[in-house]
């Protein structure tokens, strides 16, 4: 998905370690939610719920239409943990308990009213 | 039958509604395929049926396709230049290929690929390569795409296979919808989607989604709690309206909670505190306060009509409503679904959802929409993991009728209409022969 590693702004360098939940699509972050355990979900949203008052007041210094690359992959690290949220608040595991397949409920990625982030 | 009731009503929405019975519901109109056939017939060729919203097609020559296995039709609607939507076949004059074949997009003309025929956005056929080597007599005038009954309410465009629609959209709608016109649909243009092809009946999908008596169960462990549940623990609906054809839910919300509170997310902080006092729901906690003043509406302009809660209960939280025959509205202060169960065959259907929320002009606005997003999308996969194991229960024969209890009047009141509709036309067409 990200073509080169993401190298964050250098007040979020200490995210470094979880770049790989720098994904640009919620089916991306759908898929790599589903193909980790909860260990790995539960540190980075450890790592991550600190931070998150500090990423949004940094983000909303740029255009959001037309983020600079790190910026734009630290926006995608603060999706991620929107899209782990129901693993840790509601399932306690990474996919919903007893649910239908959600690679057979792909989100609708190219419709025209769809926020491009 | 199908004003909003004011005043006391009966305990029981049965005996506010006699007419619809109140036996078990037989089971073969679910797994039956010549069901299906009288269904197709008498109900989907003969119905107004929502395809899409016009803020899909803004600009002249901006098109979609919809593919409706249940009218057997391949249907364009189109932007004209007028500003109109029209809607037509998918069907070429000459020898009957496909006009388009991508689901949409944007033309200055409809060009066939197959022999270069082309139709402008009005359907006229304008262009026929080699036009002299017809017959004479050959009209363009006479051979344009056949055109498609299409008309819009409240920004949602729907069509209808029968030429000339015994009813109006106008008139379809306004006896149970006439109170929702006026909602700021227009307004919440961030839209989020999703589809799957369920291996079961039609009917049974949007029952799923039409009672409140399965929340506590299929949502056990995600938004059981957001629903106010009455002294029983079941949350029961505020409200419920049946009509000739159209059915609306009232349902109250749990103020100590993230999803069952809508103020949280319109009113500010005050709601928000509310809402989120004593969570164990660190991130809902986060989203919701990085939420605050991140929508570019302001909702001190959003003003929601009469017609919405309309009990005017003071923890309500949202509408459902069912327009016939399978398109699911929900409609929330702060954002609403759209959801279509196109029917396939007796037991495949086509779920398509959609979300619309308010565009969001900050991260943290749109952090809490993710948040909200992903939530909705793992609550479809729960109400969409029963439905193929119910499906091929019912479809071993052992049942042949279903129980309901009095909350659960929208499923019968579904089976009742198309059962209605199907009985008026089998009469007609035996009048006419
Ligand atoms: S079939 Fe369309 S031009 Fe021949
Ligand atoms: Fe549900």
């Amino acid at each position: 998905m990200t073509p080169s590693p993401a190298v964050l702004p250098a007040a979020f360098a200490d995210l470094a370690p979880f770049t790989a939940w720098a994904l640009p699509t919620e089916t991306a972050r759908n898929r790599r939610r589903l193909a980790s355990d909860m260990g790995e979900i539960r540190a980075f949203a450890e790592a991550m719920l600190p931070r998150l008052d500090a990423i949004a007041a940094h983000l909303d210094g740029f255009d959001l239409d037309a983020l600079p690359k790190p910026e734009a992959d630290l926006f995608a690290m603060m999706l991620s943990v929107a899209e782990i949220a129901p693993a840790i608040e509601s399932y306690d595991q990474p996919a919903v308990c007893d649910g239908y397949d959600s690679a057979r409920f792909p989100a609708v990625e190219s419709h025209r009213l769809r926020p491009a982030f | 039958m199908n004003q909003p009731v004011t005043g006391a009503q009966p305990a029981r929405l049965h005996d506010r509604y006699p007419d619809l019975g109140r036996g078990p519901l037989p089971v073969a109109p679910y797994i039956d395929p010549a069901y299906w056939e009288l269904e197709k017939a008498h109900v989907f060729k003969k119905t107004w049926l929502h395809v899409g919203r016009v803020e899909e097609i803004p600009t002249a020559g901006d098109y979609f396709v919809k593919d409706l296995a249940a009218c057997d039709a391949s249907i364009i609607v189109v932007r004209t230049r007028s500003g109109a939507v029209k809607a037509f076949h998918n069907v070429c004059s000459h020898r009957l290929n496909k006009v388009v074949y991508e689901p949409c997009g944007k033309v200055r003309k409809f060009f066939c690929k197959f022999h270069g025929w082309a139709y402008d956005l009005d359907g006229r056929l304008t262009g026929v390569p080699d036009e002299a080597a017809f017959e004479a007599d050959f009209d363009k005038e006479t051979h344009g795409l056949t055109p498609v009954s299409c008309d819009v309410w409240q920004g949602f465009v729907f069509i209808n296979m029968d030429p000339a629609p015994a009813l109006s959209l106008a008139d379809f709608m306004a006896p149970m919808f006439g109170g929702l016109e006026g909602y700021p649909f227009h307004m919440f243009t961030a839209c989020y989607g999703w589809s799957t092809v369920v291996n079961c009946n039609w009917k049974m999908v949007l029952d799923a989604f039409q009672e409140t008596y399965h929340v506590g169960y299929v949502h056990g462990r995600s938004i059981a709690d957001a629903l106010e549940k009455t002294d029983t623990g079941s949350p029961h609906p505020i409200d419920g309206l049946c009509g000739d054809f159209h059915r609306r839910l009232s349902i109250a919300g749990n103020p100590k909670s993230v999803y069952g509170n809508p103020k949280a997310a319109t009113t500010g902080a005050s709601a928000a505190a509310e809402a989120l006092a004593g969570s164990n729901r660190p991130i809902a906690t986060a989203a919701l306060r990085l939420a605050q003043g991140g929508t570019k509406l302001s909702f001190d302009e959003v003003r929601l009509p009469d017609g919405l809660n309309w009990t005017r209960h003071p923890n309500w939280a949202f509408d459902i409503n069912c327009v016939f025959p399978e398109f699911y509205l929900s409609t929330r202060p702060n954002y609403f679904q759209a959801y279509n169960f196109r029917p396939i065959s007796h037991d495949k259907t086509l779920f398509e959802a959609r979300v619309y929320y308010p565009e969001m002009k900050t991260a943290g606005g749109r952090f809490y929409q993710e948040y909200m997003k992903v939530a909705l999308r793992d609550v479809l996969l729960e109400d969409l993991s029963t439905l193929e194991h119910t499906q091929a229960a019912a479809a071993t024969g052992a049942k042949d009728h279903m129980v309901l209890q009095d909350f659960e009047i929208m499923v019968r009141h579904g089976a009742v209409v198309v059962d209605r509709l199907i009985r008026a036309g089998l009469e007609a067409d035996r009048a006419r022969a």
